[in-house]
């Protein structure tokens, strides 16, 4: 107990850190974040124009769509805020940088997803909540359904980010194959589910989980339900411990950098 | 004098093709994107028609509209980052004093590896629309396309390359990038010929470049008639001027205020 208490005592301080770093350039930091919701609003163009002429896409309309896309967007950046070094594990798996880490009485995994944040995710986070309350479909009853459906997409977010990454323990250098999967799980993420059909609907529920990152949570928005609520957080805790499983087993290949450097 | 000057600049492209065949990995990944995306948006669109709405006209022409769009967007290399790594390493001191203009060489590399690119992101477009679609549009329509395709992406490169040098102000020109990008999705009608917009958008985008980039070439694959060849060409030499005179400019007030710490 006491070492669960401790390991998120630590988790809080690396986040603490990491935002005390964040805001030490606070121009900067408030640039980043200010784009990214320039950024989303801009990409939502797209669905308003086409929403606009065609109201009703098999069954989902533009506030469904605002769900998915504010879900998806908060989930994101809660990801790269709280776990921003995820987008970094196979490039420190590739360099031998967790040797550092290994060194450490902490767990390496929570330490690397924590040593880094991208400032940008807060801009991810706010636009997501905008684009949820924007689309009308949410209450002050549903808002514990939209926390855990955030949660659960950020969990699944992040579970992807260290499977993909963690590639780089058995095949090496991986960091383009593997930066380009993720973005292809948010690509997917970010499309109404009835688009795919098949072997494809499969896939995005298992394979490549983009069902766990935008398709089931937003429905936990639109229609909190104790079943898909339950279905969420058992599908998203499933995916996290197959990843730090993963990441685990990769960890017993890894191989010493040997690296000579400073830490902390 | 101008010979020695284009050799020069030519080894810096061939440099980034070498480069680019040995690093494929990206391409690779960016030739997997590009069918998925296609595949995600040939759903999306068969979806519109079957609503039954006069959203887009036809569907099979709006996959090869974003093939074309895609193709340009996707064969232009990220050279903005390459940039901005030289610039806050301080890497860009030491290719000041070289007998070659750092603005010219790295626009070269990146007309080099967009070379390289081009024709396996294009047989990547035009063989997943087809296979996606089961059409083609006019086989003339696609030959008057690509020289314009070409160009577009020449000049999307001296767009990266002037964010990229923004990094001697800024630091981190990814937000100026994202922005970029953006407002090519919209103005530019990557994924939605501008034609959709409504009509203050079309108007507001008629002062940017982006249109010139992306819409107008890819609306002469569609065939609709709304894009005149001879006037294209002459907006791209015109939007191709006013960026080299943009990118100059930038760069020469970088260069002179250029503050060396170490090195």
């Amino acid at each position: 107990m006491t070492r669960w208490v401790n390991t998120l005592r630590f988790a809080r301080a690396l986040v603490t850190t990491n935002l005390k770093a964040a805001l030490a350039l606070r121009g900067a930091f408030v640039m980043q974040a200010l784009f990214m919701v320039l950024n989303n609003f801009t990409f939502f163009v797209f669905w308003w124009v086409l929403m606009r002429r065609t109201p009703t896409l098999r069954g989902w309309r533009l506030a469904d769509i605002q769900v998915l896309f504010g879900v998806v967007a908060a989930g994101y950046g809660l990801t790269v805020t709280l776990a921003g070094g995820v987008r970094y594990l196979g490039q420190a798996i590739e360099d031998g940088a967790l040797d550092t880490l290994l060194t450490q009485p902490k767990p390496v995994l929570l330490h690397a997803l924590g040593l880094r944040l991208q400032p940008s995710g807060f801009g991810d986070v706010l636009s997501g909540l905008v684009f949820i309350l924007w689309s009308g479909q949410v209450s002050w009853r549903t808002a514990p359904a939209v926390a855990l459906a955030i949660a659960a997409s950020a969990l699944a977010c992040a579970a992807c980010g260290i499977v993909f990454f963690s590639l780089a323990f058995w095949v090496g250098r991986v960091e383009t194959a593997a930066r380009q999967l993720w973005e292809l799980l948010l690509t997917f993420s970010l499309y109404p589910e009835p688009l795919f059909g098949g072997a494809l609907r499969l896939a995005l529920f298992t394979v490549l989980p983009a069902g766990f990152v935008g398709y089931l949570p937003a429905s936990v928005v639109r229609e909190p339900s104790i079943q898909n609520m339950s279905m969420l957080a058992t599908g998203a805790v499933l995916y996290f411990t197959l990843a730090v499983l993963v990441f685990d087993a990769g960890l017993r290949r890894y191989a010493s950098g040997s690296r000579f450097t400073t830490f902390g | 004098m101008t010979l020695t000057y284009l050799k020069k600049h030519t080894a810096y492209a061939r440099i980034a093709m070498a480069q680019g065949r040995r690093e494929r990995a990206e391409l690779y990944g960016r030739v997997v994107f590009f069918a998925v995306i296609l595949g995600v948006f040939s759903s999306l669109w068969r979806a519109v028609g079957e609503a039954g709405l006069p959203a887009s006209g036809d569907p099979r022409a709006l996959v090869w509209y974003l093939a074309a769009t895609e193709w340009i967007m996707l064969s232009a290399p990220q050279i903005h980052l390459e940039i901005q790594e030289a610039i806050r390493r301080g890497d860009v001191v030491y290719r000041l004093g070289h007998p070659a203009s750092y603005v010219m060489a790295e626009f070269a590399a990146g007309l080099g590896a967009t070379a390289l690119r081009m024709p396996f992101l294009g047989l990547t477009a035009f063989g997943c629309a087809f296979a996606f679609t089961r059409w083609t549009p006019p086989l003339s329509a696609i030959a008057l396309f690509i020289p314009f395709a070409v160009m577009a992406a020449a000049l999307l490169v001296a767009l990266y390359l002037w964010i990229g040098l923004l990094a001697f102000w800024l630091q981190d020109v990814s937000p100026v990038f994202w922005v970029t990008q953006k407002l090519m999705f919209v103005f530019g009608g990557l994924m939605l010929p501008l034609a959709m917009y409504p009509s203050a958008m079309q108007k507001a985008a008629a002062f940017t470049p982006f249109p010139v980039m992306l819409f107008a070439p890819a609306s002469i694959v569609l065939g609709t008639g709304l894009v005149r060849p001879v006037i294209l060409a002459r907006d791209l030499a015109l939007w191709g001027g006013v960026m080299a005179l943009v990118v100059q400019w930038t760069y020469r007030r970088a260069a002179a205020g250029l503050t060396v710490n170490g090195g």
